[in-house]
């Protein structure tokens, strides 16, 4: 597993995807900077809401989407999957490390953006840091799994996971409560009040269940992670 | 494995993509030693080779390789090297690095002399250490190539392997495979360049527009080329003057006219007719309006085979 974690970290880390993921992530944390220095009355629910509507709504699943869809989309751009899959290693090998790169990659700088903003505001204590983090690292984990999959289903898996992530986790999740079981950003939330319940008591109304969203994490992770293998074990590989 | 065993065997396989028929009822084996697979472009042989490598499902029919199914068990992959027609790789990989991965995924352990051996066997040594994406065509082929070879598989499935080498490159492709075969190797081989494998192959599978259309050795091939008549149609000012003088060529089995003044004519030996159509015409001043065969897949063969 680990020469391909190096490979897909080597294609994945290329310049200009690094600098997209660096510059998005660093979006809030220059705004809570500015909001700091101008002095203004910051709100107790000022980073909450950041990180829901800016970070977890929008650039968690950019971010994701640029890197996940291209793990497996790039090497079927390039033909190059053939020198994966016709060596003697189990699906799950080559789909793991592909995950996990993604993972590897944007898990941390998210993350650490998560908690400069929530640090920058002054709000924190440590146990918000910690659900800052392992909300963001589920989000990018559920998302890793649901892209890289879609990177293999088609090659327009970029737009599709566009309109996924602003129909489904933004729209119909806002409106129709019960979709949050069924939403990455739901999970966030939810592990997020899950895990600092003070912190973030401004998700009181918009977390489901903090079981629920363990359980519903893993089985889009696991689900995902299952459907990739079987997709690589059945299709045409150009 | 006995040279009567097949290595690979393919019974009455298609595949389709949507309305198009890549691949239509293709029976064939290839034994021990070294297979030519021939063919225009678009005769479907990558698409054969795909399905004997398992990248791609027949949609009816079964393929076997070294007596299982291609697809569906990954051990299978430890016995075979393939090497696909697409030239890509990864260029920010050294030649060496690109042959340790493969090394790696083959759980080769020492990877060191199996990749020293390798890259060895294709000449590459002093460029093991530059990045792929500075390699010529040629030389990305071979480290390619390599890392095919790393493993030491007992079946080489290549696809186009020639494309981008010299003739002083292809020399020593031939030699590399002649020596592998010696060790016991079964390879098989595709081009569309007759000549590239004419003489390296013991066998020869030839396929055009989706079928095979010929299999052994090269002169069977072409007996069995000259066995089958060709349909040939001739439209020009004078037919009844231009079928009597075909007629009595030795090239031709019959002509006919046909009501809409076109000549017919079946021949065995089209190349030979190829000469005699415009000679005759323009000894008799006649003038020549369409000559067209009309087996298209034969004609391909034909063409393919003769015109090379």
């Amino acid at each position: 597993m680990g020469p391909i974690l190096a490979l897909s970290l080597r294609q994945l880390g290329g310049r200009w995807r690094l600098s997209i993921t660096i510059l998005l992530a660093a979006l809030p944390v220059v705004i809570a900077s500015i909001v700091r220095l101008a002095g203004a009355d910051i709100e107790d629910h000022f980073a909450p809401d950041i990180l829901d509507r800016m970070v977890i709504t929008a650039i968690l699943p950019i971010v994701t989407m640029t890197l996940a869809t291209a793990s497996f989309g790039n090497e079927m751009e390039d033909k190059t999957l053939s020198y994966l899959v016709l060596r003697p290693v189990p699906r799950y090998h080559l789909v793991l490390p592909k995950m996990l790169a993604t993972v590897i990659i944007a898990g941390p700088i998210l993350a650490i953006s998560g908690i400069a903003l929530v640090l920058i505001v002054g709000e924190s204590g440590a146990q918000m840091a910690v659900a800052v983090g392992i909300g963001l690292f589920v989000g990018v984990a559920a998302y890793s799994a649901i892209f890289t999959w879609a990177g293999l289903i088609t090659p327009y898996a970029l737009p599709y996971a566009l309109v996924y992530v602003f129909l489904w986790e933004g729209i119909v999740g806002g409106f129709l409560p019960a979709v949050r079981y069924l939403s990455v950003r739901g999970h966030s939330l939810a592990m997020m009040y899950g895990v600092d319940g003070t912190g973030f008591d401004r998700y009181e109304d918009l977390a489901i269940e903090f079981p629920a969203a363990i359980i519903g994490a893993t089985i889009v992770i696991v689900g995902f992670f299952w459907l990739t293998i079987r997709r690589l074990r059945n299709m045409d590989v150009p | 494995m006995t040279n009567s065993n097949p290595i690979i065997s393919l019974d009455e396989v298609s595949k389709w993509y949507g309305n198009v028929v890549a691949v239509n009822d293709v029976s064939l084996e290839v034994f021990q030693g070294i297979t030519g697979l021939l063919g225009p472009n678009g005769a479907g042989k990558t698409t054969v080779m795909h399905m004997m490598a398992g990248l791609a499902a027949p949609s009816s029919g079964t393929v076997e390789v070294l007596g299982q199914s291609p697809r569906g068990d990954h051990t299978i992959y430890s016995k075979i090297g393939i090497m696909s027609e697409h030239e890509a790789v990864y260029g920010f990989y050294t030649g060496r690095s690109f042959v340790e991965l493969a090394a790696k995924l083959y759980g080769i352990d020492p990877i060191g002399p199996a990749v020293d051996k390798a890259i060895e066997r294709v000449g590459l040594v002093a460029a093991q250490g530059r990045k792929l994406g500075t390699y010529s065509r040629g030389m990305r082929q071979r480290m390619r190539l390599a890392a095919t070879l790393v493993n030491d598989p007992e079946l080489l499935i290549l696809d186009e392997p020639l494309n981008g080498t010299d003739p002083r490159q292809r020399l020593e492709f031939h030699d590399l495979m002649r020596s592998l075969a010696a060790e016991g190797k079964s390879i098989l081989i595709s081009s569309h360049i007759l000549e590239e494998v004419e003489t390296l192959a013991d066998r020869h599978l030839l396929m055009v527009s989706g079928k095979l259309a010929a299999a052994g050795d090269f002169r069977a091939i072409r007996e069995e080329l000259d066995q089958q008549p060709h349909r040939i149609l001739i439209e020009c000012a004078e037919p009844r003057a231009m079928a009597s003088a075909l007629v009595q060529s030795e090239a031709v089995d019959s002509v006919s006219v046909e009501e809409d003044g076109s000549i017919m004519v079946l021949s065995r030996k089209v190349s030979v007719l190829q000469r005699l159509v415009p000679k005759a015409a323009a000894e008799r001043a006649i003038r020549l309006m369409r000559v067209e065969p009309l087996d298209e897949s034969l004609e391909s063969v034909f063409s393919y085979v003769v015109e090379r």
